[in-house]
């Protein structure tokens, strides 16, 4: 009787999840698979062509590599300067400086707005009509300064680098100060008796006893620049070119605009496939040795 | 205790993080009090402050009311506001309470199948979104048309007439993605942390007779609020400021988020160069979420850091 209520009890409050997990999570990533193997338009019946969407996004990869390119390029560049950065601010601020809170505190802001404001903010900053802020602080110094489109599509990827450095370093550096936090001071007082250095302390002591979140920070980096969307939609006000295309702004247009289902989920599928990848990879080679303590 | 820097390093140290501090501060003050001037005003002086404050009077005190009236009203900024709260908080309801339903059962009881359970929705951490889009977007056509079928002729003879179910274009729709898509990470998340709540507390109630039910809502659901409350604040981020379904998703304007809205108004006010009704919709769209960091601010930072470092 008593198990019979109990088994009840946990079919009650597992179903309901489960099923609405499986039905708009589950099934659709299945179904994925499934559209990257055709040749739909949406409306008609699909054909199946076997592999050949994969084919052709790698055989005529006019479309398909730069897009992948610029996903690459937009996780290296800003990850480098961003990890940096974040592990510099997140050293400084946890030896304990005035105004340590202040720095945490605002620098963390950023993160949390969402991309559409981040990315509208930085069109207006890169502005090269009259309200652009960085054009009219060139013009500060130079009198003489021509107006530059900074987002325009030719220069779009390098004008994204300070705006995803701007709006990503301090969750790294909120990530890194914990991490930082969690190291016990006797080890650094262990060190210090034994003569080391500041910047000896860090790479000794610091950076080793804090491997695991490094690990996770670039695997974030490394995901969040494979699904990058959200901020080349709007700069390019929904129409991104070969210049500025990623893989998920081109999935999207060749789904909803070119009506071209099985290439655009194809490009989906490589998309999961490359984030499979790439956790798989970061996970075997940057997990040293855990060190215990 | 010597932890501070000592002479020439730290006064670098300290110039580098004040640079820094500029760079993200000034960019945010700027869009405030731009959001007060007029676009004459900011063509005309693009860094001054506005003249509702320096030279205040009836007539300048007029502009920035004018803007954010423009972007509140005109432009459908309340809308779009009043459906971010209002899709949020009903997907954040039934998140909390289906994660912590599923996670309780998998972090306390044993059964048949639990390994599986857990681990299907432990996958759903590496599936990107992307990847259930299109899938989706179809699945919800042919799940609209199965529900027309099977509902229509019903209500009809109700007398109700022939009710049409679409799936597109509306909140419950969205709703339906969010939650499901939220599923993985909350339930990770909340069955390490009911995993660590004692479990006497749980016999103490049976003996007296307390029935499952009773114990989960009275005794786990209570306990377990500090879990929920990082879950909560990291749902609530994504949500909020999510773009890509509600981009595909919801067309009627009447529909749209704050997100949605505010990318489709800096389109058109590009065109119409109205800059004074652009930064007023940035700010609004920036300030509730920094209400939201002033007062949780510690909570924020640490509930993201939990969430990342078990993510």
């Amino acid at each position: 009787m008593k198990r019979k209520e109990q088994k009840t009890f946990i079919a009650a409050f597992l179903l309901p999840p489960l099923l609405l997990y499986a039905l708009f999570v589950l099934w659709p990533a299945v179904n994925a698979f499934r559209y990257s193997l055709t040749r739909w338009d949406g409306l008609g019946s699909a054909t199946w062509v076997g592999l050949y969407n994969f084919r052709n996004i790698l055989a005529r990869s006019s479309e398909f590599m730069p897009a992948l390119e610029h996903n690459v390029f937009l996780m290296v560049v800003p990850g480098i300067i961003t990890l940096s950065l974040a592990l510099f601010f997140a050293y400084v601020i946890h030896q304990r400086i005035r105004g340590a809170r202040l720095f945490r505190i605002a620098f963390f802001f950023p993160n949390i707005i969402s991309s559409v404001a981040v990315a509208l903010l930085w069109v207006l900053i890169y502005s090269a009509s009259d309200v652009g802020l960085l054009n009219n602080l060139l013009r500060l110094i130079n009198p003489k300064h021509e107006m530059i489109a900074f987002a325009e599509s030719s220069r779009l990827l390098w004008a994204l680098v300070p705006m995803i450095v701007w709006s990503g370093t301090g969750f790294y550096m909120v990530l890194f100060l914990a991490a930082m936090e969690n190291i016990p001071d006797s080890f650094y007082e262990a060190a210090r008796l034994d003569g080391a250095g500041s910047f000896a302390l860090f790479r000794k002591v610091t950076l080793p006893l804090m491997w695991d979140v490094l690990t996770t920070g670039i695997i974030f980096l490394v995901i969040g620049g494979l699904k990058i969307f959200d901020v080349i939609w709007v700069m390019e006000n929904g129409r991104p070119t070969t210049t500025t295309h990623t893989m998920a702004t081109l999935m999207y247009s060749k789904v909803f605009e070119e009506y071209n289902i099985g290439y655009g989920t194809a490009i989906a599928v490589l998309l999961f496939i490359l984030v499979l990848l790439a956790t798989m990879v970061s996970f075997r080679l940057l997990r040293r040795e855990r060190l215990e303590y | 205790m010597q932890r501070m820097l000592g002479g020439a390093g730290s006064g670098l140290k300290y110039a580098i993080l004040v640079l820094y501090l500029l760079a993200v501060v000034f960019p945010m003050v700027w869009v405030l009090y731009t959001s007060a001037k007029s676009t004459q005003e900011i063509y005309q002086n693009p860094f001054g402050l506005p003249a509702a404050v320096t030279a205040p009077s009836a007539k300048t005190l007029e502009t920035p009311i004018e803007n954010f009236e423009k972007a509140w009203v005109g432009s459908h900024f309340s809308s779009y506001f009043v459906n971010s709260v209002k899709l949020v908080s009903i997907s954040l309801v039934l998140i909390l309470l289906l994660g912590a339903m599923a996670a309780y059962v998998l972090a306390r009881f044993e059964f048949r199948g639990k390994g599986l359970v857990y681990y299907l929705f432990l996958s759903g951490l590496l599936i990107p979104m992307q990847l259930i889009l299109i899938p989706l977007f179809f699945q919800f056509s042919d799940m609209g048309e199965a529900l027309t079928r099977l509902l229509g002729p019903i209500t009809e003879r109700l007398g109700l007439g022939y009710l049409t179910v679409s799936l597109h274009d509306s909140h419950p729709g969205l709703i339906l993605i969010y939650v499901a898509a939220s599923l993985p990470f909350t339930v990770f998340v909340l069955t390490s942390f009911f995993r660590t709540l004692p479990g006497e507390l749980r016999e103490a109630a049976m003996i007296d007779g307390a029935s499952e039910y009773r114990i989960f809502f009275s005794v786990m659901m209570p306990l377990g609020k500090p879990g929920l409350v990082t879950v909560a604040i990291f749902n609530f981020l994504g949500l909020w400021n999510e773009y890509l379904f509600g981009l595909v998703f919801l067309n009627s304007d009447h529909l749209k988020t704050l997100p949605l809205g505010l990318a489709s108004i800096s389109m058109q006010a590009q065109y119409k160069s109205d800059f004074g009704l652009l930064f007023a919709g940035l700010v609004i769209a920036m300030v509730p979420t920094l209400l939201v960091y002033m007062f949780l601010q510690e909570r924020l930072t640490k509930g993201i850091t939990v969430g990342a470092l078990k993510g």
